[in-house]
């Protein structure tokens, strides 16, 4: 996949820009000098850029892919001089490390469908109905993923355990639902906005009620937006760490605290296997944006993606 | 777009009215909210004038002496530190990512394939980021230090994260590379609403590509910009992931933002009256800051 693809950019020799529209000859001229050099400025800021954005992902299939005894030698080799699987194979042997994929398989699975039900019926409210209040609803919303985070842990670890439910998968789940709300609710509501209301109407007067209309008329027009909101929730889910870190235990980490516990802090990391399990960690996040990027902008603009 | 539409209106035999039927949609979200942010945070700054364990029972007032003391001590440093972090990890992503915005869009073959692929920094888990930039710095084996020897350009290894005066420099850059694909989406998408034919006309007048920034790109794009700059500052404001794997805060407290602060201050110090007073002055600076973004939001975008 992709992760994979990042390494060997396919960096392309420039050729010209579009074909330049008819101007009298000296402009022309000029113009295409000036196009030549745009181009060639564009290609630098791409090749400097480039090099800071993906050299330090080159490095760290490097190192996943190295024995231990090349990856600990100064100066390092920039090219991998041996190539070995094994630190992906002691991944897939680790039972602690496959306890916190289940952990973050289950708990970001949930957290996506939980989000995109609960968001789809507010977005829907804030789509199609205009009422008092809305708009501070919608601000609040949009606020919640703004506050500061460490500060409500301090309360929420305390009501968790008041419930008992910390270090279950519950207090992950309500945590990372709510947290993801606020992208989930404003993408939801784009797409009901393109929902056309005529077509309630319709359905209103062919005796539908509402709720009936949102579920057998809305909801399946709204499906692929669904889908890629839960998308988003799923790597909001997968991606966190400080919730993780403080409302679970080992039994019920995920796989970002769960890798800082098992790597960090030892007296020698073994960091070819950690850059191996920080692969594997990646990939479904990278695999699910190969699908989102054309939802991206939407999204964005709201504030919402982001850890 | 129309007030209240015509299908929304209850039928004949339907009991709720409109508006208890919107608010009831909105209410298994709203309980969520109530529960996980609104409460937490409320009782989280009341907790400010208490003297509290995250270990002992029992809690007693001390009105604002949490605060006084937070104002005597940690408050100044935290915040220059995280004002510091904040600035860097905002300005440096911006000019990355808005720079290979304009060359992705300046019509170079396989842009849509390059915005892909600068995409990973992004969207990789925050440890992740962590993960590969402490490998990077290592003192001992790090490759920053090896490709930095090998040029000649230092005779001795430099312990990046380990020294009060690079580890700030090392946090900032790691956040950098994390952030800056965003700015880039999100500057390209600006940049593709700004008609091609003025800058063909502008062109045509005689003007240079620098005078063409200024005329023509930088107006078409100057709101998306504003949102993402405020935006990218309200994040790393309150960061926590990267500087809390990286150094923790240290060493020597020098890279010690608020979030890493309080949550020190509360689940290794177990001082909850100390993290929450702290807390509470950080949330005030970010509240003035998320309302700014509130009113750009509204007139960015229509509702």
């Amino acid at each position: 996949m992709s992760a994979m693809d990042t390494v060997t950019p396919a960096v392309r020799p420039a050729k010209g820009g579009p074909p330049a529209p008819p101007a009298p000859a000296p402009v022309k001229r000029r113009r295409r000098a000036d196009q030549r050099r745009s181009s060639v400025a564009a290609w630098a800021a791409v090749g400097v850029i480039g090099l800071f954005g993906l050299l330090p992902v080159y490095w760290m299939l490097v190192t996943a892919l190295s024995p231990d005894d090349r990856a600990f030698r100064f100066p390092p080799d920039l090219f991998p001089r041996a190539v070995t699987l094994e630190h992906f194979r002691a991944f897939a042997e680790n039972e602690a490390l496959f306890r916190y994929m289940l952990n973050s398989v289950v708990v970001a699975s949930i957290t996506a469908v939980l989000s995109v039900v609960v968001s789809a019926y507010m977005g829907y409210s804030f789509s199609k109905f205009r009422y008092r209040g809305r708009t501070s609803l919608m601000n609040f919303v949009l606020a919640s993923q703004m506050f500061p985070q460490a500060l409500l842990l301090i309360t929420l670890y305390a009501v968790f355990s008041e419930f008992g439910l910390l270090n279950t998968y519950a207090a992950l789940i309500l945590s990372f639902t709510t947290f993801t709300m606020p992208l989930c609710v404003w993408m939801l509501k784009g797409i009901f906005d393109t929902v056309p209301d005529a077509l309630l109407e319709a359905a209103a007067i062919d005796g539908a009620s509402r709720w009936r209309t949102l579920h057998t008329i809305v909801a399946p027009l709204a499906a692929p937006g669904m889908v890629a909101a839960g998308l988003f929730a799923f790597v909001r889910g997968w991606n966190d760490f400080i919730f993780a870190l403080t409302l679970a235990d080992r039994d019920t980490q995920t796989l970002p605290p769960g890798l800082v516990n098992t790597y960090i802090g030892e007296f020698q990391t073994s960091w070819p296997a950690l850059m191996a399990a920080s692969l594997i960690v990646s990939l479904p996040v990278v695999i699910a944006f190969t699908f989102l990027q054309r939802y991206l902008v939407g999204g964005l603009t709201a504030g919402a993606v982001k850890s | 777009m129309t007030p209240l539409i015509g299908a929304a209106r209850p039928r004949r035999g339907e009991r709720l009215s409109n508006t208890a039927f919107a608010l009831l949609l909105t209410l298994p979200g709203m309980a969520l909210f109530a529960a996980i942010v609104c409460y937490p945070l409320i009782a989280s700054l009341v907790t400010g004038f208490f003297e509290q364990s995250l270990v002992l029972p029992g809690r007693s007032f001390v009105g604002l002496s949490n605060y006084r003391e937070a104002l005597q001590g940690d408050f100044w440093p935290v915040l220059r530190q995280t004002a510091v972090f904040t600035l860097g990890a905002t300005a440096i992503p911006f000019v990355l990512g808005f720079a290979l915005a304009l060359a992705l869009n300046s019509g170079i073959r396989g842009s849509g394939f390059l915005r892909g692929l600068f995409l990973f920094p992004w969207v990789i888990p925050g440890v992740v980021v962590s993960f590969l930039w402490m490998w990077i710095f290592n003192a001992n084996y790090g490759v920053l230090n090896g490709v930095l020897t090998r040029l000649g350009l230092i005779e001795e290894s430099v312990g990046w994260l380990g020294e009060p005066g690079t580890a700030m420099l090392a946090v900032i850059v790691t956040k950098s590379w994390a952030s800056f694909p965003w700015i880039m989406v999100m500057m390209l998408a600006a940049l593709q609403t700004v008609p091609r034919e003025l800058h063909e006309a502008a062109a045509v007048d005689g003007s240079g590509a620098i005078r063409r920034f200024f005329t023509v790109t930088w107006p078409g794009v100057r709101g998306v910009a504003a949102i993402a700059i405020l935006l990218e500052f309200i994040w790393n404001f309150q960061h926590f992931d990267t500087i809390y794997v990286l150094t923790g805060g240290g060493p020597a407290g020098s890279t010690e933002t608020f979030a890493v602060a309080v949550y020190r201050e509360a689940f290794h110090g177990f001082d909850l009256g100390r993290a929450t007073a702290l807390g509470g002055l950080w949330m005030v600076l970010l509240l003035g800051l998320v309302g700014l973004y509130l009113r750009m939001f509204e007139r960015e975008t229509d509702r």
